[in-house]
């Protein structure tokens, strides 16, 4: 009996085989729904116009803290001044770690600098 | 004002993508060779000196033009960007292809998943009472990237597709509803841990027992699951480069160390951990716990297990060095009430204070006292005096953390040393880890 089964068995099988259609060529079309969320709107924003000259300009060279990257920010400083010495390069530590803002600083920036370059690690 | 900013070359895609999506896509960028980071003075003069490994243009001339060379017009435009389309149905396909479909749009952790098709997503919605269009939250991979928003009918999307239960649905909104994202954005490769608590463990057959943290139980898997399925596609998380940068990645993201707490085998006077963040006994909640790594302590040793706990937390070391969670047999949690340890509480203090940590980690992470140290100012001049092996009488989990988590919790009573009662009682063992307590969710109101 067992011998029998195993028989119809294998020969389905290879009925089967003959007959294969590529993957997914026999399945029916389904509809599913979209697993992704709602992406907020992106605003543009303008950027600020730039000056027709830094000749006697300062430049904040604002260091975000990110760990052991001080020598990678002085030399920055060094580089610049040495290529554009009439450039004004002033390297500003912003508060906190590189996660924190610093309100106080952009606002000095806004008033006493003419750009920023700001560093962000790693 | 004019700028523009310096980032590493590994981090090309996250910085253009970033700027794109705060309204900046021509945001004008130079890359440094990566990394910066530990890297000598002279190292760093030669990076300034050579070119921009994306754009290949010398980098200080360029730093320079990025600061004066006139706006081009697209620039100065205003408006708004498009956003991809989001129709709530997908173009039918067959069951293969949409699979393969969800896998090459990187909306799955790569393993199979149940297709959402509507009789399931509706059959899923019977586990809860709340309307399909109804706001769960929003999430996002880490506080710079923008935020995305979400519905109960998107989440049992994502509860289907992990395979979930209509039962755990009202489990995975509460996760849900806390806004974390289980992909952190950081280099760091973060992990999470959830625990969930109240009577809700019993009611869905999670399993808080026997191999509790293992892949032994459709709850515990499912649920853990959906929440990195809703942190991908809800969240907006995890796309490797853009919004996720984890260098090695975590084995644990792929359920998130989903857990109930076996409160049943909780000591008299131990209580459950959403108690102890301000929920009723009768409550059901989720509770979430951030880090990074778990050990599996399983060891033998002629110290009481207190004192093997307190040795173990003076000289783990990870990316978190202040904060930890154990997560204790129901046995070993029995033996600490024995030697006298009436509350998690009470254990978790004597932690605090008798641990010790290793000189060199100490120093290296306490610069002000090192200096007074050097100048003679006791007791530091007397533990520098110690050595660089020994160990310095002060605790890493002495003081308690900053207000963590989204504010979901009822009260936020986070401390240095979490402690959960999880396990089969096969053994005398325990796990440790870094992870520290974010927020606590109500599952009640989902249900």
């Amino acid at each position: 009996m067992n011998g029998y089964w195993l028989m119809v068995r294998a020969v389905t099988l290879a009925l089967c085989a003959l007959v294969a259609l590529p993957a997914g060529a026999a399945e029916t079309p389904i509809t599913v729904l979209n697993p992704r969320g709602i992406q907020p709107p992106i605003r543009l924003v303008p950027m600020a116009a730039r000056p027709a000259s830094l000749d006697g300009k300062t430049i904040y060279i604002v260091d975000t803290k990110y760990p052991r990257t001080k020598p990678f920010v002085e030399e920055l400083q060094q580089g610049l001044a040495a290529k554009y010495p009439r450039t004004n390069w002033v390297i500003k530590e912003k508060v906190g770690s590189y996660f924190d803002d610093d309100p106080k600083l952009w606002a000095d920036a806004k008033v006493n600098a003419a750009g920023a370059i700001v560093l962000i690690g790693h | 004002m004019p700028a523009v900013s310096i980032v590493t070359a590994r981090f090309e895609e996250l910085a253009k993508t970033t700027a794109y999506k705060k309204g900046m896509p021509r945001q004008r960028i130079t890359f440094a060779p990566h990394p910066v980071t530990d890297r000598t003075a002279e190292i760093a003069r030669q990076y300034l000196a050579g070119s921009d490994p994306i754009s290949k243009q010398p980098m200080l001339q360029q730093i320079y033009e990025g600061l004066a060379k006139p706006l081009i017009d697209e620039e100065r435009q205003a408006g708004f960007l498009d956003r991809e389309a989001r129709p709530r149905l997908l173009p039918p396909d067959t069951p293969t292809n949409l699979e393969r479909m969800f896998h090459d749009s990187q909306w799955t952790d790569g393993m199979a998943i149940v297709l959402p098709t509507e009789e399931r997503v509706a059959e899923m919605l019977q586990g809860t009472s709340r309307r399909p269009d109804e706001v769960v939250g929003i999430m996002r991979p880490s506080p710079p990237h923008e935020a995305w928003e979400y519905t109960v009918e998107m989440v049992a999307v994502n509860a289907v597709m992990a395979g979930a239960r209509p039962e755990y649905l009202p489990t995975i909104l509460a996760i849900a509803s806390t806004g974390t994202t289980s992909l952190i954005s950081s280099t760091s490769s973060f992990a999470r841990m959830v625990v969930v608590n109240g009577p809700e463990r019993n009611e869905i057959g999670m399993n808080a027992g026997i191999g509790a943290l293992g892949p032994f139980n459709h709850a515990n898997a499912t649920i853990g699951r959906a929440w990195t399925l809703i942190s991908k596609n809800l969240g907006g998380s995890g796309r490797p480069g853009e919004t996720y940068l984890g260098s090695q990645g975590n084995a644990l993201s792929y359920n998130n160390l989903c857990i109930p707490e076996a409160e049943e085998g909780l000591p008299e006077g131990w209580q459950p951990l959403h108690v102890q963040k301000g929920f009723k006994a009768e409550e059901s909640t989720i509770s979430i716990l951030s880090g990074w790594s778990l050990n599996n302590i399983a060891w033998y040793s002629p110290l009481p297990q207190q004192e093997v706990i307190m040795n173990w937390l003076s000289h783990f070391f990870s990316f978190g060095t202040t904060r930890a969670t154990l997560l204790l047999d129901p046995v070993v949690a029995a033996d600490m009430k024995s030697a006298g340890f009436a509350s998690k509480q009470a254990f978790a203090a004597w932690l605090g204070q008798n641990s010790t940590t290793p000189a060199w980690l100490y120093w290296s992470t306490h610069e002000a006292e090192l200096k007074k140290a050097q100048q003679g100012v006791e007791p530091y001049a007397s533990y520098l005096k110690r050595g660089e092996g020994a160990e310095i009488p002060v605790s890493r989990y002495a003081s308690p953390p900053a207000q963590g988590g989204t504010g979901i919790a009822s009260t936020n009573s986070a401390t240095p040393i979490e402690i959960v009662v999880v396990g089969g009682g096969t053994n005398t063992f325990w796990s440790g880890g870094d992870f520290t307590y974010v927020a606590s969710a109500s599952i009640d109101r989902w249900k």
